[in-house]
């Protein structure tokens, strides 16, 4: 079963399992480029207060993305334990 | 270089915040902007490259890839495009950010596919190589060059290593013939694919990079301390423009007596030393003494960006600057307002949602402004006063700097969130994606470098507009009676013409004339008022104005009424100049002056009758 990126708490990490149809086109594009890879393990690092984007790190890079964002990438969570 | 170039060209691209601009610097001897931000180089520069003086060197702004997304990324795309089909370019650079090879591999593939069709020849420089080799991280770079197909070359832009071996390579390259042109028939699927994989084979190993930058998140991202710390910069960044900037100030002032003391007796005609000391001195006086708190903005503002604070800043605001309609990356252009219109509405280029630019646009003239900063220290001075509290930390003037600085920053979100709530539409707003950029130590050579740049900007651009209407100014009010009686001058006989538009406010015709000139430049406001007092000097040494206001018949409803209307009011020419190119149409930017000017005026009004409420 997946959750949305954005459901996952700050310390959590998820394999990525698609994009929502909400997503635009250009977007699902940017984020292939910049590593949000089927299959990458994306780890959310901070999760501010009031509903801020959150910071999540590929590989060795990390990014903020908003709700509008996150929400649309779906993920297969990966509990460490 | 050749005989078939003879105008030889190289350039550079990459993807966002990899360090092109340093690397650019570094080649060329130039100075042009740079900071631990994405999205900072937003223009095309372009510069001779040291040892190779006859190469032009050209700086992109940065792109994840080929396909833009936002307007610098555009600009990037579509002049790499056409300078591929330039004879004269001979060798294109493409930078690749080492520590973060995933998100530069993909463009670096992208460029070699391009120019292997173009037949151009690209080098590929893996900068922040010194970096990995602190953590005693080495990678195969000969194995990655064998698999992207072209050199790979170590470089830091930092340090300034392995320079001396690109310009060797950039002088091979333009020595050797012409390459044939190449099919390169791999998709951008395929080369997304070959990225992630060149990336997991080649690039860095674990999170030792990150986890400073984990650590440092912790705190600034924090629920509850990052906002703590937020405002805490904030107002520090506030207090610095007025508090700490405030000795300088006074010996630009001083020098400023001690000069004219010195020159004005020089001159035996009376017209001659009153033109020299009141029209002069006191147009030099308005636009000097203000270089420091524009050298002390820039550089707080510069240490921000280049620590990576900024970012973080982006995210904490993204939230509240979406309920009016922006977007945390709107904070940028809207900062960098502060210090002055123009490079916030060139910033404005790295937002991707074209409605959330327009947006922002609209919010970047009421940020206060540097311009501003006269006309608030004047009427702050005239008003506040001096005292602190809590032991000296909190000034009065500084906390009343603050307020009003507030209130424009306040008018402008009010401005977006009315207008952004007409035809909105949720395919209008692209989604916020931001590379969080490691956290570094400011250099402060470049950063000093900036402000002063910054600082002569503002002498260039202000000092010659000021100067000529101080002069204008004077020549209206010492003719035709010699000084005797400004009010029977020309200028007086201009300013009780226009007196009834501002009398509602409580003010006279010296207001008028003042706030009319302000419109060439709001600094011109302080020249003028000490010009229509008749104080000698009133630019080097706003004193004699503040008492002379003071003890005039001006209530403080007047006073805010003024300082509303200039927080408010779009009186830059040079704006308006910026905002009708990057819109690509006149109207925003005429639209936009009418409408912050009327709005100024009635909000005016409005706070002259609230404040006459409270029996002020």
């Amino acid at each position: 079963m997946t959750v949305s990126l954005w459901t996952l708490a700050r310390g959590e990490s998820g394999a990525i399992d698609h994009f929502d149809e909400c997503l635009p086109e250009a977007y699902r594009l940017r984020l292939l480029e910049l590593g949000f890879h089927p299959g990458e393990s994306v780890r959310c690092v901070q999760a501010p207060a009031l509903g801020a984007p959150r910071v999540y790190q590929v590989a060795n890079v990390t990014f903020s993305l908003d709700d509008d964002i996150a929400g649309c990438v779906h993920v297969v969570q990966v509990h460490d334990d | 270089m050749t005989e078939s170039r003879p105008n030889p060209k190289a350039l550079l691209i990459g993807s966002p915040n990899c360090g092109k601009t340093l690397l650019f610097n570094r080649l060329t001897g130039l100075q042009h902007r740079v900071a631990n931000f994405p999205g900072i180089t937003v223009e095309i520069a372009r510069g001779h490259m040291s040892g190779l003086d006859d190469v032009t060197l050209y700086d992109y702004p940065g792109t994840y890839s080929l396909k833009a997304i936002s307007g610098e990324e555009r600009v990037a795309v579509e002049q790499f495009e056409a300078a591929l089909e330039d004879p004269e370019l001979g060798v294109v650079l493409c930078l690749v950010d080492v520590t973060r090879l995933e998100k530069s591999l993909y463009l670096a593939l992208q460029v070699t596919r391009e120019c292997a069709r173009a037949g151009k020849p690209v080098l590929i420089l893996a900068n922040m190589i010194d970096v990995l080799e602190r953590h005693d991280i080495h990678l195969d770079l000969d194995g990655l060059a064998a698999e992207i197909g072209a050199p790979v070359i170590p470089v830091s832009a930092r340090a300034g290593t392995g320079l001396d071996t690109l310009r060797e390579r950039v002088r091979q390259e333009f020595a050797s013939p012409q390459l044939p042109r190449r099919s390169g028939d791999e998709d951008d699927v395929l080369l997304r694919g070959t990225s992630h994989q060149l990336a997991r084979k080649y690039g860095p190993k674990g999170d030792v990079l990150l986890k400073s930058q984990h650590r440092l998140d912790d705190f600034f991202l924090h629920s509850a301390f990052g906002g703590v710390a937020f405002f805490v910069v904030m107002y520090l960044l506030f207090q610095s423009i007025f508090t700490w900037s405030a000795p300088a100030m006074d010996a630009v002032e001083a020098g400023l007596a001690w000069l004219s003391d010195q020159v004005v007796p020089l001159f035996g005609y009376q017209l001659a030393r009153d033109f020299t000391a009141d029209a002069l001195f006191s147009g030099l006086g308005a636009f000097l003494v203000f270089v420091p708190q524009i050298f002390v903005l820039t550089f707080v503002i510069g240490l921000l960006e280049d620590s990576g604070y900024m970012a973080r800043a982006a995210v904490l605001c993204h939230r509240p600057l979406r309920f009016f309609g922006l977007t945390g990356k709107s904070f940028i252009p809207m900062l960098s307002g502060v210090a002055c219109a123009i490079p916030g509405i060139y910033a404005a280029r790295s937002i991707d949602s074209p409605r959330r630019r327009f947006l922002t646009y609209l919010a970047i003239p009421l940020m206060p402004c540097s311009a501003r900063l006269p006309v608030y220290t004047l009427l702050i001075a005239a008003f506040i006063p001096s005292g602190t509290a809590l032991g000296g930390l909190v000034g009065w003037q500084g906390l009343a700097m603050f307020l009003v600085y507030f209130f424009g920053m306040f008018s402008g979100l009010i401005v977006t969130a009315v207008v952004s709530r007409w035809g909105s539409t949720r395919e209008a707003d692209l989604p916020f994606v931001l590379e969080m950029p490691a956290y570094r130590l400011p250099s402060l050579s470049p950063l000093l470098r900036r402000s002063w740049q910054r600082c002569q900007h503002f002498i260039t651009k202000a000092g010659g507009i000021i100067i000529s209407v101080t002069v204008i100014v004077w020549l209206l009010g010492y003719f035709p009676n010699y000084g005797e009686d400004l009010g029977a001058s020309w200028l007086g006989q201009l300013g009780r013409i226009i007196e009834p538009v501002f009398a509602p406010m409580g003010l006279d015709w010296r207001y008028g004339v003042a706030i009319l000139t302000s419109f060439l430049a709001r600094e011109v406001f302080v020249g003028t008022l000490g010009v229509m007092f008749g104080i000698e000097g009133a630019d080097e040494n706003m004193v004699p104005l503040v008492a002379q206001i003071q003890s005039s018949d001006l209530g403080i409803a007047s006073g805010v009424a003024l300082l509303v209307f200039f927080a408010i009011a779009l009186m830059c020419v040079s704006t308006l100049a910026i905002l009708s190119r990057e819109a690509g149409s006149y109207r925003l930017a005429v639209r936009m002056f009418l409408a912050y000017c009327a709005m100024a005026y009635v909000a005016a009004l409005l706070a002259y009758h609230l404040v006459g409420l409270f029996g002020a």
